[in-house]
């Protein structure tokens, strides 16, 4: 039952076999060659980069702080203009794009973010909007009449995240773990096919970062959508993870298939032995499987 | 031998430094009042002037004043103030925009900035006497005074909330592709808004007595009231004045105050005066649409 | 994603509460209202451009303004009024602003009695202080000087006070501790802690009085005001906005002084 389309969020979830070669690796999204990143202080962020992501594939990114995980991400949808190099995101070229070309982009590719940013101020449903916004039009949506169908699209990405309810409540007044939610939430209103999530756990505790891994994973399981992920714990990453990537400090240490890594890998990466920062406290394992219902 | 001198707070004035700095303020003092043309008999005399004026005042003539129209003016002047605000607080927030260092490129914010320090330099009273011949005398030179000066406070008090937020939420508007006025509309605004609207009733407040003070000038309120009671000596007449218009600043001080401070505090609780705040919060920009 | 029960069904859409309708509608009617009273007229944006009166502004005669006599004699007077209104404005303000916070008071009825006494000083518009100076002691700077004093008390005692209120109240509460009397306790316990915002705000204060000495030379009180007003009133517009070129220039030079020493003062 596999199938190549990818389904729109609000239909019901495809059931996807265990033992299904989802991802189609011959289908590249992502393609970087020799990308490098220098920064205006004369810090190099990333250094000569080669790499190549497939259709569908569930990819996490482990480094210290500093190697360059949150840069690799943001060249991707040009947040972070890369000095060297081509970036080719579903056939389009990043580098240099005019930002036409990057806005068009970006609105096929959804972010989440650490710090979730989110609007404080104001509704749940006006932050997943914020999705839709590259496809109303901009007097419509500076004015607030958003078209029906991009609200449905929002509130059908809500009931996917499973807090619909909450949708015209004020979004300081959320826990954490529930902000991420609606991030999420805005990414998936985008429909995009590609999703890029910088540390979304790390303000989160154990039990909340595993429900939001076990979206992540559902979410890339049921519809298809590339997902990267920059993780900090080490244990989450193996848990959660099916490609594994390695930075340390701009270049690429590693990358491989997630069964491949053990505890040398990531001392390789990190330059020295793991810690027990490096680790999610072990917490309750999550109520709801990360098998679909 | 040690002589530290132990003190509750960090010292910052050594004693010779505080001897220097009285001197100085002592010769600024005497060559100040040099130049006043104060001869001993005047200040002397003056406190005793002063007192005779002052028991003219009481009783004021509350009575008369209010059937030439006195009151009619002081509302005058708080028309006067409220629709330069307006015109300043609709004017200012969309050049706040393009003047902030976190949303605007340089080439536009730097001359947007300087606009606004160039209107703010002209105080209220100079703007007058200059729209007075074009415009003719009355409250409409006072009340674009006013306005065009509040564009001036107006948009630097913006420009400051807009560069003082979160950037966070504008990234994530870029993330999505959204373009530039869709991030100021739903990363921005939100979270500036009620800030900004307080702003804007303090603004008011202050322009009240500016408009007022303009009535001197023939530009309309209340001003003319008190000088014309004031040239002709009928002190009881000018103290009703300066009473009427002494109280509607005082409430209108209050009321606005109270109002502000709910608006920033955005009104949590359930109670009906914090849900008029809510109103008011809901007006400026957390609206449900 | 199973949806347990509940999350599933949408909540409703909250419709505009009626009261923020009706606020918004009642000021839009004043609004207009208002607009009204004062005589909204919008083509005057364009007339304001467009008038021929517009000419008598220029040229600027730069000879007749850099003669010391028309300009800079009165300009001196403006910073003579300007520093002895600073000095003794806000040299009454500390006092006052003691008296007026609830932490360093002396006791109850001097702080409701100044508070009461404060709040009504500074309704009253600064200029009507000006005018009142001028009827009571006659033209000049004089005149000029005790009204920008008052003005200064008020600016100065508005600014201190927030400041004494937020200020830590622990050195003053050992000072009392120690057996200090009232004025000794404050000058030891809060005075050090508090004394460089003072001199800041006194700054600012300074900046202020310059730049309102100009307009009090309209109602007759002294300084550069009184010859711009005096120019005004003979339609030399000409020599007026030679004037207040330099008086804008004066003024910017007095703010980045300021701010720059205020900065170091912080």
């Amino acid at each position: 039952m596999s199938s190549a389309r990818r389904p729109a969020p609000s239909e019901s979830p495809k059931q996807a076999d265990e033992g299904e070669p989802y991802p189609d690796p011959d289908t590249p999204v992502i393609r970087l060659e020799d990308v490098s990143v220098t920064y205006p202080g004369g810090v190099e962020a990333l250094r000569g980069i080669d790499l190549t992501i497939g259709d569908g594939e569930f990819v996490v990114i482990v480094g210290l702080s500093g190697a360059g995980k949150s840069t690799l991400l943001r060249v991707l949808n040009g947040l972070v203009p890369a000095t060297s190099g081509s970036v080719v995101v579903d056939g389009t070229e990043v580098v240099g794009a005019s930002a036409a070309t990057l806005r068009q982009v970006r609105s096929r590719i959804g972010m989440i973010f650490q710090t979730f940013n989110l609007v404080n101020r104001t509704s749940v449903l006006n932050n997943v909007l914020m999705g839709r916004l590259s496809v109303v039009p901009a007097w419509r949506s500076t004015l607030g009449l958003w078209p029906a169908e991009d609200r449905e699209a929002a509130m059908a990405a809500l009931e996917r995240v499973g807090i619909v309810d909450k949708a015209y409540v004020r979004a300081s007044n959320l826990s954490g773990g529930q902000q991420q939610r609606v991030g999420i939430a805005r990414a998936l209103a985008q429909e995009p096919g590609l999703m890029l999530a910088d540390e979304p756990v790390a303000a989160l505790d154990p039990v909340t970062s595993r429900q939001v891994m076990g979206d992540l994973q559902k979410i890339n399981r049921e519809l298809g959508i590339t997902t990267l992920v920059n993780l900090h714990f080490l244990d989450l990453a193996k848990e959660y993870g099916r490609r594994l990537i390695g930075l340390r400090d701009g270049e690429m240490i590693f990358d491989g298939d997630i069964a491949d890594v053990d505890d040398d890998t990531f001392r390789d990466i990190y330059g020295r032995s793991i810690t027990d920062e490096d680790l999610l406290a072990m917490g309750d394992s999550p109520t709801d499987g990360s098998e679909g219902g | 031998m040690t002589a530290a001198t132990q003190r509750p707070a960090p010292p910052r004035w050594t004693g010779e430094r505080r001897g220097a700095i009285g001197v100085v303020l002592l010769v600024a003092m005497v060559w100040s009042i040099s130049g006043l043309d104060v001869t001993l008999d005047r200040l002397l005399g003056a406190p005793s002037d002063a007192w005779a004026i002052l028991r003219q005042m009481i009783p004021p003539a509350f009575a008369r004043v209010a059937a030439r129209g006195a009151v009619g003016k002081v509302f005058e002047s708080v028309y006067i103030a409220w629709i330069g605000t307006v015109i300043g607080a609709l004017l200012s927030l969309p050049l706040a925009f393009m003047a902030a260092h976190n949303v605007a490129p340089i080439w536009i914010r730097v001359p947007i900035r300087q606009l606004f320090n160039a209107i703010r330099a002209v105080p209220e009273l100079i703007l007058a006497v200059i729209l007075i011949p074009i415009t003719g005398l009355g409250p409409w030179a006072g009340t674009l005074a006013i306005g065009i000066h509040s564009i001036g406070t107006l948009g630097k008090w913006a420009t400051e909330s807009i560069e003082s937020i979160d950037s966070g939420p504008i990234e994530a508007v870029e993330s999505t592709g959204g373009r530039w006025v869709s991030s100021m509309r739903w990363a921005v605004f939100p979270q500036v808004m009620s800030t900004i609207s307080s702003y804007w009733l303090f603004r008011f407040e202050i322009n009240v007595r500016a408009s007022a003070v303009l009535g001197m000038i023939g530009a309309g309120g209340v001003g003319s009231e008190l000088v014309s009671h004031l040239v002709f000596r009928d002190f009881p007449a000018a103290s009703a004045v300066l009473a009427l218009t002494v109280g509607v600043v005082l409430t209108i001080d209050t009321v606005s105050a109270a109002v502000r401070r709910r608006i920033i505090t955005g009104g949590v609780g359930g109670d009906d005066s914090s849900r008029s705040a809510e109103a008011l919060s809901d007006l400026t920009g957390i609206n449900h649409r | 994603m199973t949806p347990t029960p509940g999350q599933s069904t949408r909540p409703e859409r909250p419709r505009l509460r009626a009261r923020t309708v009706g606020i918004a509608a009642a000021l839009m009617a004043f609004s207009v209202f208002a607009a009204r009273e004062v005589g909204f007229d919008p083509s005057t944006f364009w007339e304001v451009w467009s008038n021929p009166l517009w000419e008598k502004f220029w040229p600027i005669p730069w000879d007749w303004v850099f003669d010391s006599g028309n300009v800079l004699q009165p300009f001196v007077e403006t910073f003579q009024i300007a520093t002895i209104s600073t000095i003794l404005g806000c040299g009454l303000a500390l006092p006052v602003s003691f008296a007026m916070s609830s932490l360093t008071t002396p006791n109850r009825p001097t702080y409701l009695v100044s508070r009461a006494v404060m709040n009504v000083v500074r309704a009253v518009p600064d200029l009507f202080w000006a005018k009142l100076m001028v009827t009571a002691i006659g033209i000049g700077a004089f005149a000029g000087a005790w009204a920008l004093t008052i003005f200064s008390l008020a600016v100065m005692v508005k600014l201190f006070s927030e400041t004494v209120d937020g200020a830590d109240p622990g050195p003053l509460e050992a000072a009392r501790a120690a057996g200090g009397r009232h004025a000794p306790s404050l000058r030891t316990g809060i005075l050090p802690t508090v004394f460089p915002d003072y001199v800041a705000h006194a700054l600012y204060v300074f900046e202020l009085n310059v730049r309102a000495s100009v307009v009090l030379g309209l109602v007759g009180a002294g300084g550069i005001g009184r010859v711009l007003e005096a120019q005004r009133q003979f339609f030399r517009f000409d020599r007026v906005l030679g004037m207040l070129v330099i008086i804008f220039v004066v003024v910017w030079v007095i703010e980045q002084v300021s701010v720059s020493l205020r900065k170091r003062l912080i």
